[in-house]
C-alpha cells in the first residue's frame, strides 16, 4: 500500500522559493493501479521521485508497503528499492557502459539472483527487443532504450512499480504490449502500479486517476 | 554484492574504456617515477665513481706513520682493491753539480684504483696511459726535472742511497690536485724500491696512502669500520671531499637529479589526480543509476574500492615494468652517448614507485571514487546534482601532504621540498584567486568582443571551477617543466663560468724580479698573452697580539690556532673574485703595516680584524695589523693568496714573482725551451686537470639534459591528460554548437580561444611559482645567486598558451570531423 500525507517540496532557485508540491494526501491499496495525468511542469516526475525514496520531501510522509520513507535513511531506502521498488524513468537513464542485456541483468544482479542473465533475456523478449542484447544504449532508438528501461523495471518483478510516461515514445502497437505487461505483472504478482502518463488509453485501464494540476492531486 | 559482481563490474567497466583511462595514467605516473629515479639513480653512481679518478680511490686511509698490515688484510677480505702509495719530500741528484728537492711519491701495482695516470716517455711528449706504473728500479720525473737535474731517458740517478734509471715523464696523476703547490717537482716511483733508499724511517716526514675501492656497501661498512680505529695524524679521504670543484658540481648535479626525481612524483601525482577525477565525474551519473536501482552506499564503495585495488595493482606492477624499460631502452639506446658508465639502479626506485602509486590511489584517486558511494540517485533526475565540493578540500589537504612527505623522502632534502612546495603553493594560491578574478572578468572583456570570444569566455565562466582546476594542474606542469630548465641553465652557466675557456692553464712560480722581463719577452714572441705578475714572498705567522703560537706538529687538535706559512704577496686593491666580510680595504697611499687575511686562514692562526701579527720573511721579523678578513674564491683558476699586505709594507722583502698563462695543446714545447733558458722556475701544468674537469661538466651537464627532457616529456603527457579531462563537456557543447548551425571556424575557433586564454594563465601562474620556486633552489640547495629570469615571463605564458591551445584542438579535432548526431549519441 503506498499512502500519502500532506507532501510538500519547495526548491529553492535564484528567483527565491519555489513550490512544486504543495499539500498532496492520497492513497492507492495494495495490489491497486493508479495513473497520474496532468500538464507538464505540474510536478508529476517530482512526485514519483519523492514516493521512491529517491528524494526527500520538504514535509509531509510517504508510507511505501508500511514503512515511512521519513524514519529511513539514504541506505535505508536504497534496501527498500532493491527489494520492492521498480521504477522507470522518464528519461530511461541506461548505463551507456553496459549492453542491453546488462542494463537488464544489473537490478538482478544487485539483488543477488542467479538466473540473472535468463530473467532479463526473457523479458527483454516481452518488449520485442531479443535481436538487440548485445548492443549498447547509444545505439538504440528513443523508443528502444525505454523498452530496456521498462524490461528492467520489469524483470526485478517489483512489488510497487512507478513508470514516467512508460509508453510515450512508442507507437500504437508496442506501447499496447507494454500495457498488457504492465497489466499482466499487476494481476500474477499483485504489483502495485503508479503511472504518469499522457496516454488516454492507458489511464482508463488503472483503478485510479489522478490529475496534477500545479502542484496540487485531485482523484479525477 | 558479491564477489562475482566486483569482477563483472571491473570487466564492464575495462571493455568501456573508463579503466584504460586511469589505468593509463597510473602506469604513466608509476613508469616516470620508476624511469627517472633508477634513470637518476644509476648516473649519480656513475657520477660518483666518475670522481672517484681525481681520489685515484674511493676511499683513501691517510697516515703519517706506516699503516697496520690488518688494515689492508680486512680491506682485502671484504672484497676490496688496494694499492699503497707512499709519499715523501727528498733530494734526489743525478750528479754532483744537479740535484732538486722533489716529491717523490713511491705507488704500488693497481695505482691508481680509479682515474689514470699519464705519462710519457720524453718530457713534453705524446701523453700514454696505458695504466703502467715505474717498474722497480725505474723512475718516472715531471717534466721540468728533466732540465733541472740534466737528464735524459736512461740515465740515472739517487734517491736516498738508491740508484734508479729515468724511463719516462708523469704527466698527470688522478690525485695530483691536493699536492699541487707541494714541496717540489714529482718524482714517481715504485713502492718495492723503498726500502733501498733508506729515507723512508720512523719521524720522517712520510704520508702513507692506502688506496680501497670497491662495491659501494663495501667500501662504506669498511669506512664505518675504521674509523674509529684512526689514531693520530691518520684520516680518511672520501670522493666528496677529494676535489672540491669537481665536488661542488657533482653536489648540484644530484641536487639537480633528486629534484627532477621529486617533479616526478608530483606529475605522476597529478596525472593521477586528473584522471581519477575525470573517472569520477562520468560515474557520478553510473552511480546514481545504481543507487535508484537499489544499490547502497557500502556496495558502491566496495565496488569502486575492489577495481580501484585491482586497477592500482596492475597498473603500478605495468608501471615498474614500463619504467625500469624505460630507463633501461633509454640508456641502452644512448649507449655511447652517455657521459659514463651507468651503474646499478638497485631496488629503490621501485619502492618509490610502489609507494608513490599507494599514495596516489590512496589520497588522489580514491576520495572522488569513495564519494561516488555518497551520489544522491536524485541526479537521475536532475542533472545538475553533483558530489559535494566542499568535502574534497580535506582530501587535498592530506594528499599535499603526502606528496611533500614522498618528495621529502625521495629527495632527503628538505631545502629541495621547500623550494618545490613553495612554488607549487604560489601555484595554487594564486591559481584559485587570479583565475576566478579573470574568468569573472573575462565575461565583461568578452561582452565587448565577437561573438566566437563570447561563446569562448562563456564556456570557460560556466565551468569555472573545473577550468581553475585544469589550469592550476596544467600550470604546476609548466611551471616544473620551467623550473627545471631554469635551474639547468643556471647550472650549467655556473659551471662553464668557473672554467672559462680561456682561463691560464699554467702557473709559473719562482720567478726571479730580474728574470720578469726576460719571461715576458720570451712569451710574447711566441705569442702568449702574460697575466699580471704577482709578487710572492714566503713568509710565516708566529704570534698574534705578542703571543707566540704553537708549531703544527705540537697541536693534537685541528682547532687550536697555531702558526702557518704561506705566499705573501701585496696588492693595493682588493685581489679581483675576492669577497671582504669584515673591515676595509686601505688606498694606495696609505702607509700603516696592514695586512689582510683569508677567512680559514685567520682562523687557523686565531686571529680577527684589530689584531697585531708578527711575522717572519727569510730572517726578518715585522709586525702587520689585521685590516680585513677575506673570502676567497677557491675555485677560480686565479692565482690566489691567504696573506696580502700593501705593496709598500712587502715591497722591501726580497721575493719572487707568479704568473699564469695559458697554452694551447699544440703549444706545449714551449715549456721545453722555457726551462731551458728560466731553469729554476716552477711551472705547475693544470692543462690536463682543467681539461678533465671540464670533460666531467660536461658528461653531467648532458646527463642533466637528458633528465630535464624526460621531466619534460611527462610534463607534457600531464598536459595532455589534463586536456583530456575536460574534454566530455567541451566535446558535448561543441556538438551543440553544430548541431545548431555553428559552422566550423566557430566552432574551432571558440575552442582555440578556451584553451589559448586557459593555457596563457597557466603560463603566467607557471612562470610566477617557478620563479619562487628557484629563487629557494638557487639560495638554499645550491648556492647560486638568484636574478630574475626576464625570457621567463614572455616565454612561459607565450608556451603554455600555445601548447596547451595545440594540444586542446589537438584533442577535439573529432568535433569538427565527427557528424555532430554521432557526437550527441556518444556523450
Ligand atoms: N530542483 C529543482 N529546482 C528548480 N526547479 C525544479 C526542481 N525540481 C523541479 N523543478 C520544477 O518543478 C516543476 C515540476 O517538475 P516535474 O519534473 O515534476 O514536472 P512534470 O510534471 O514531470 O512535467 P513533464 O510532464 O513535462 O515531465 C518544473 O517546473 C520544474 O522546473
Ligand atoms: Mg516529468
Amino acid at each position: 500500500m503506498i499512502k500519502v500525507s500532506q507532501l510538500l517540496k519547495t526548491v529553492s532557485t535564484a528567483d527565491g522559493e519555489l513550490e512544486i508540491l504543495r499539500g498532496i494526501d492520497f492513497e492507492v491499496p495494495s495490489g491497486a493501479s493508479a495513473a497520474i495525468v496532468g500538464a507538464s511542469g505540474s510536478g508529476k516526475s517530482t512526485l514519483l521521485g519523492l514516493l521512491a525514496g529517491m528524494d526527500v520531501a520538504s514535509s509531509g510522509k510517504i508510507w511505501l508497503d508500511g514503512e515511512c520513507l521519513s524514519d529511513l535513511d539514504e541506505d535505508q531506502r536504497a534496501r527498500l528499492r532493491a527489494e520492492k521498488v521498480g521504477f522507470v524513468f522518464q528519461s530511461f537513464q541506461l548505463l551507456p557502459a553496459l549492453t542491453t542485456l546488462e542494463n537488464v541483468m544489473l537490478p538482478l544482479e544487485l539483488a543477488g539472483m542467479s538466473d540473472a542473465a535468463a530473467t532479463a533475456e526473457r523479458f527483454l523478449g516481452e518488449v520485442g527487443l531479443e535481436n538487440r542484447l548485445n548492443h549498447y544504449p547509444t545505439t538504440l532508438s528513443g523508443g528502444e532504450q525505454q523498452r530496456v528501461a521498462i524490461a528492467r523495471a520489469f524483470a526485478r518483478q517489483p512489488r510497487i512499480l512507478f513508470a514516467d510516461e512508460p509508453t510515450g515514445n512508442l507507437d500504437t502497437r508496442t506501447g499496447e504490449r507494454v500495457i498488457e505487461l504492465l497489466f499482466e505483472l499487476n494481476d500474477r504478482i499483485e504489483t502495485t502500479l503508479v503511472l504518469v502518463t499522457h496516454d488516454q488509453r492507458l489511464a482508463e485501464r488503472c483503478q485510479h486517476c489522478f490529475n496534477m494540476s500545479a502542484g496540487e492531486l485531485r482523484e479525477a | 554484492m558479491s564477489h562475482s559482481l566486483s569482477g563483472k563490474f571491473l570487466v564492464r567497466e575495462w571493455r568501456s574504456g573508463e579503466l584504460g583511462i586511469l589505468l593509463l595514467a597510473l602506469v604513466l605516473a608509476v613508469s616516470v617515477v620508476v624511469g627517472v629515479s633508477s634513470f637518476v639513480g644509476r648516473l649519480q653512481s656513475a657520477l660518483l665513481s666518475e670522481s672517484a679518478r681525481f681520489l685515484a680511490a674511493d676511499l683513501v686511509v691517510v697516515s703519517r706513520s706506516s699503516l697496520q698490515d690488518d688494515w689492508v688484510e680486512r680491506a682485502e677480505a671484504q672484497g676490496l682493491t688496494t694499492s699503497l702509495s707512499v709519499g715523501f719530500p727528498s733530494m734526489t741528484v743525478a750528479d754532483p753539480d744537479h740535484m732538486a728537492l722533489v716529491s717523490v711519491k713511491a705507488v704500488s701495482d693497481g695505482y691508481p684504483l680509479r682515474g689514470t695516470l699519464q705519462w710519457s716517455s720524453e718530457a713534453y711528449g705524446q701523453v700514454q696511459s696505458d695504466g703502467a706504473i715505474p717498474p722497480p728500479g725505474e723512475v718516472w720525473l715531471a717534466p721540468r726535472l728533466f732540465s733541472l737535474l740534466d737528464v735524459t731517458l736512461d740515465d740515472s740517478l739517487l734517491v736516498g742511497e738508491a740508484g734508479l734509471i729515468v724511463s719516462g715523464a708523469v704527466r698527470s696523476e688522478p690525485d695530483a690536485t691536493a699536492a699541487v703547490f707541494g714541496f717540489g717537482p714529482r718524482l714517481l716511483m715504485n713502492t718495492q724500491d723503498i726500502p733501498d733508499t733508506g729515507v723512508v724511517q720512523p719521524g720522517s716526514r712520510v704520508e702513507y696512502r692506502l688506496l680501497v675501492s670497491g662495491p659501494p656497501e663495501a667500501v662504506t661498512a669498511y669506512e664505518e669500520w675504521l674509523t674509529p680505529l684512526l689514531g693520530q695524524g691518520q684520516r680518511l679521504d672520501t670522493i666528496e671531499g677529494a676535489q672540491p670543484r669537481i665536488g661542488n658540481t657533482l653536489d648540484r648535479a644530484q641536487g639537480f637529479l633528486l629534484l627532477a626525481g621529486s617533479l616526478a612524483v608530483v606529475l605522476a601525482a597529478a596525472a593521477i589526480t586528473l584522471a581519477s577525477r575525470r573517472f569520477g565525474e562520468r560515474h557520478t551519473q553510473y552511480v546514481a543509476i545504481l543507487k535508484s536501482l537499489g544499490a547502497q552506499s557500502a556496495q558502491i564503495s566496495r565496488l569502486y574500492g575492489v577495481s580501484l585495488a585491482t586497477l592500482g595493482a596492475g597498473g603500478t606492477l605495468m608501471g615498474c615494468v614500463v619504467g625500469w624499460g624505460l630507463q633501461e631502452g633509454f640508456i641502452r639506446a644512448l649507449g655511447d652517448l652517455l657521459p659514463v658508465t651507468p651503474g646499478p639502479a638497485g631496488w629503490e626506485p621501485i619502492v618509490i614507485g610502489v609507494v608513490t602509486a599507494a599514495v596516489c590511489m590512496l589520497f588522489f584517486a580514491w576520495p572522488p571514487l569513495r564519494r561516488l558511494g555518497q551520489a544522491s540517485p536524485l541526479s537521475v533526475l536532475r542533472a545538475d546534482i553533483g558530489i559535494e565540493e566542499s568535502q574534497r578540500a580535506g582530501d587535498y589537504v592530506i594528499g599535499a601532504a603526502s606528496i611533500v612527505g614522498l618528495m621529502w623522502w625521495y629527495s632527503g632534502s628538505a631545502a629541495v621540498t621547500f623550494a618545490v612546495v613553495s612554488g607549487l603553493s604560489v601555484v595554487v594560491g594564486l591559481g584559485f584567486f587570479v583565475a576566478r578574478a579573470l574568468l569573472s572578468g573575462g565575461r565583461r572583456a568578452g561582452g565587448f568582443a565577437g561573438s566566437i570570444w563570447r561563446v569562448a569566455l562563456a564556456g570557460l565562466q560556466r565551468r569555472g571551477r573545473a577550468n581553475a582546476l585544469q589550469m592550476v594542474i596544467f600550470a604546476m606542469a609548466i611551471m616544473l617543466m620551467l623550473l627545471l630548465s631554469v635551474v639547468r641553465s643556471s647550472l650549467i652557466g655556473q659551471w662553464q663560468a668557473q672554467l672559462p675557456a680561456d682561463a691560464p692553464n699554467h702557473f709559473l712560480l719562482n720567478l726571479a724580479p730580474e728574470e720578469t722581463p726576460v719571461l715576458e719577452g720570451f712569451l710574447s714572441e711566441r705569442g702568449v698573452p702574460v697575466e699580471a705578475l704577482y709578487p710572492m714572498t714566503r713568509g710565516r705567522v708566529f704570534s698574534v697580539n705578542q703571543e707566540a703560537l704553537p708549531e703544527w706538529r705540537e697541536v693534537e687538535s685541528e682547532d687550536t690556532p697555531r702558526q702557518r706559512e704561506a705566499n705573501f704577496t701585496w696588492s693595493d686593491t682588493l685581489p679581483e673574485g675576492n669577497l671582504l666580510v669584515e673591515g676595509d680595504w686601505w688606498s694606495a697611499d696609505d702607509a700603516g703595516a696592514w695586512v689582510s687575511l683569508e677567512e680559514d686562514f685567520a682562523d687557523d692562526i686565531g686571529a680577527g680584524v684589530g689584531d697585531t701579527l708578527s711575522l717572519r720573511i727569510g730572517a726578518e721579523v715585522f709586525e702587520a695589523k689585521v685590516r680585513s678578513i677575506r673570502q676567497v674564491d677557491w675555485q677560480s683558476m686565479r692565482p690566489n693568496f691567504y696573506v696580502v699586505f700593501p705593496r709598500s709594507v712587502l715591497e722591501s722583502y726580497p721575493g719572487m714573482y707568479m704568473t699564469s698563462f695559458r697554452l694551447l695543446p699544440d703549444q706545449k714545447t714551449v715549456l721545453n725551451q722555457l726551462i731551458e733558458i728560466l731553469p729554476t722556475v716552477t711551472v705547475i701544468e693544470l692543462d690536463i686537470v682543467i681539461r678533465e674537469m671540464r670533460a666531467v661538466i660536461d658528461q653531467v651537464a648532458r646527463a642533466l639534459e637528458l633528465v630535464l627532457a624526460v621531466i619534460l616529456l611527462a610534463g607534457g603527457l600531464v598536459l595532455v591528460s589534463g586536456v583530456r579531462s575536460s574534454l566530455d563537456a567541451r566535446m558535448k557543447e561543441s556538438a551543440l554548437m553544430r548541431a545548431l548551425g555553428a559552422g566550423r571556424r566557430t566552432v574551432l575557433g571558440t575552442l582555440w580561444i578556451e584553451f589559448l586564454v586557459l593555457g596563457a594563465m597557466a603560463g603566467i601562474l607557471a612562470t610566477a611559482g617557478a620563479e619562487v620556486a628557484a629563487w629557494a633552489l638557487q639560495r638554499q640547495v645550491f648556492n647560486l645567486n638568484w636574478a630574475p629570469t626576464f625570457t621567463l615571463w614572455w616565454l612561459g605564458p607565450l608556451l603554455g598558451a600555445v601548447f596547451v591551445a595545440t594540444l586542446g584542438l589537438w584533442s577535439c579535432r573529432r568535433v569538427v570531423s565527427t557528424p555532430p548526431v554521432v557526437l550527441l549519441r556518444e556523450v
